[in-house]
């Protein structure tokens, strides 16, 4: 898509951003993915703040305060979100309507609607999660990364984690038949992943060896050890890393083959 | 009124001298082992309105969409302004303005804004305000998509199809589920894009449409062309199954109306009588009860509705294979 856009003319370039442009209107106009990928982080983020007791250092978590264990869960919620939360069932049902089929009769094709979709989303992102780093640092005293090559591990850890969550949200786009079955196939696939990020009960607190093993080769899981590792100025190792980009490339290549335009 | 002397550029095939703008050879397309397409050929001469006619399933979308170059057709060969759909799409999208079934834009966008995105799609876009002015939308600039009534978005779809000012434009199923009223309006606003030298093909199912808009219509049925032609020669062919219903009036003998040369044919249905037949048929039934002193009831013409039409036009050439017809459906 990077080397689609560097060939653009200006004139082409520009219809994408008003693509772009037209699909952020539509989207604060029924603003539940926005709510979810910004609104909800950013409540939790502020609730747990200002508890005292999840400030302080406890032994549990190894010697580090809840918080600090929450805030990586919370980055990888909001990518989860913006990969699954809804973009599924938008995608459905621009092609159910025939959105898409409208688009292919004109001389921009209908995955560029997909790009201006997945541009959309990645920018929700960016804003969401650079005010929960940010709310953190300056509200809360979270601590960031002391080094650059701790900023670059983690820069890469999300970048790796959100191509997995928007391929899999792409996935379910193209399995699901029609809107309906999307939105079942978001459900079931965003609590599970959910869990499995430490949304409800912090990884560390999962004492089963099993729920540990399926954490770690899930993309939520998988995110937030290597989130987890990188704010701590922690090497992450290369298994989190590994795990996250063959889900970013399985999950893309089969979205690129199964998906349908009408 | 219907023979427009300077309309009609060819019978039925091009005239001498002018280039078609579209022209399908031999075209093939099944999906599995159904066949939708079965050997269409048909040329479009520039400035024509060109109709496509046939019932639901007859063939006509998927002819248009390999036309357009959304689909790969299985066998022969497509040229619209001498491009060909599939490889030069881009540039045919330029051009050729469509209009499908079955397409629709986000519920929440606003009609002004679907404008200005489509408009940002081509390299000359036309000036859509004033596209939607001619098309009676500037009223509702603000509305959204979703908000829009039945013929709205038809006259929306109609904008989208002509703000990258295409020479020609494909406009399938244009007015149906739309009312009368709604229809006679777009008829007209067909008529003036046509005025405005765009070639139009016109994708319908309705006979009527065709006749009053129509330079040539091709019928289709079951994948092939049953006919081309000027659609009043093809309403000459389909006036054999004029039809008139009555109620049957007490005392009356089929004999009465099978005397008649216009008579080809007397149905009972209940109380009902209709009668079959070719020319002034109605005259010829009323005039013949009044001779015989009887009154006839209710009387109402079932003008040439497609159903009729084209049983008549496509029973010609499908009498002789009725198998194959049946393998087809």
């Amino acid at each position: 898509m990077t080397s689609l856009a560097i060939q653009l003319s200006p004139r082409r370039r520009r219809a994408f951003g008003l693509l772009v442009r037209t699909e952020i209107t539509l989207a604060l106009r029924r603003p539940v993915g926005i709510i979810v990928a910004l609104g909800i982080p950013f409540l939790l983020l502020v609730v747990f703040g200002s508890i005292p007791s999840t400030m302080r250092a406890s032994a549990a978590f190894g010697g580090i305060s809840f918080f600090t264990l929450y805030v990586p869960t919370l980055l990888v919620f909001v990518l989860l979100a913006v990969g699954i939360g809804t973009l599924p069932q938008t995608l459905a049902t621009y092609r159910q309507q025939g959105v898409l089929r409208r688009m292919s009769t004109t001389p921009v094709p209908p995955s560029w609607l997909l790009a201006a979709q997945m541009t959309i989303n990645v920018i929700l992102a960016a804003l969401s999660i650079t005010i929960l780093v940010g709310l953190g640092a300056l509200a809360f005293g979270l601590e960031l990364p002391s080094s650059v090559g701790g900023w670059l591990v983690t820069l890469l850890s999300l970048v790796l984690t959100i191509a997995a969550t928007l391929g899999l949200g792409l996935c379910a786009a193209a399995l699901a038949p029609t809107p309906q079955i999307a939105g079942a196939i978001q459900a079931l696939l965003f609590y599970p992943l959910a869990f499995l990020s430490g949304l409800y009960v912090p990884l560390q607190e999962i004492h089963s060896s099993a729920l540990s093993d399926i954490a770690k080769v899930v993309p939520t899981g998988a995110g937030v050890n290597a989130l987890h590792a990188s704010f701590l100025g922690q090497s992450p190792g290369v298994e989190p890393l590994l795990v996250l980009a063959g889900w970013a490339i399985v999950f893309s290549l089969a979205a690129a083959r199964l998906f349908r335009w009408e | 009124m219907l023979l427009q002397a300077e309309a009609i550029k060819s019978v039925p095939g091009s005239a001498h001298g002018v280039q078609p703008v579209i022209a399908v050879d031999h075209l093939h397309k099944a999906y599995g082992s159904t066949v939708a397409v079965d050997d269409i050929s048909f040329t479009v001469n520039p400035g024509e309105i060109f109709g496509i006619l046939g019932r639901n399933g007859a063939g006509k979308t998927t002819t248009v969409e390999c036309v357009t170059g959304l689909r790969r057709p299985d066998r022969g060969t497509i040229s619209v302004l001498g491009l060909d759909p599939r490889r030069d799409r881009r540039e045919l999208h330029e051009r050729v303005g469509v209009q499908l079934q079955q397409s629709a834009l986000q519920d929440r966008i606003r009609v002004a804004e679907a404008v200005e995105l489509y408009a940002s799609f081509y390299e000359r876009p036309a000036d859509g305000r004033e596209l939607l002015a001619t098309l009676g939308l500037e009223g509702s600039r603000d509305h959204y998509f979703a908000k829009l009534s039945g013929g709205q978005k038809q006259r929306l779809s109609i904008v989208l199809a002509l703000i990258g000012q295409p020479e020609i434009a494909v406009l399938d199923e244009l007015t149906t589920g739309l009312d009368p009223e709604a229809r006679r309006e777009t008829w007209s606003l067909i008529e003036g894009i046509r005025d405005r030298g765009v070639t139009i093909v016109l994708v319908t199912h309705y006979m009527e449409e065709a006749e009053r808009l129509c330079d040539r219509v091709a019928l289709i049925d079951h994948g092939k062309v049953t006919a081309l032609d000027h659609p009043a020669a093809l309403g000459v062919r389909s006036n054999t199954s004029k039809r008139v219903r009555l109620t049957a009036p007490e005392g009356l003998d089929d004999g009465l109306l099978w005397a008649l040369p216009e008579v080809s044919g007397v149905e009972h249905h209940g109380q009902d009588v209709v009668v079959i037949g070719s020319g002034d048929l109605l005259t010829a039934v009323i005039l013949a009860f009044d001779r015989a002193g009887l009154r006839a009831s209710d009387v109402r013409p079932e003008t040439a509705n497609l159903e009729d039409a084209f049983l008549a036009l496509i029973d010609e050439p499908t009498q002789s294979t009725p198998t194959q017809m049946e393998t087809k459906r």
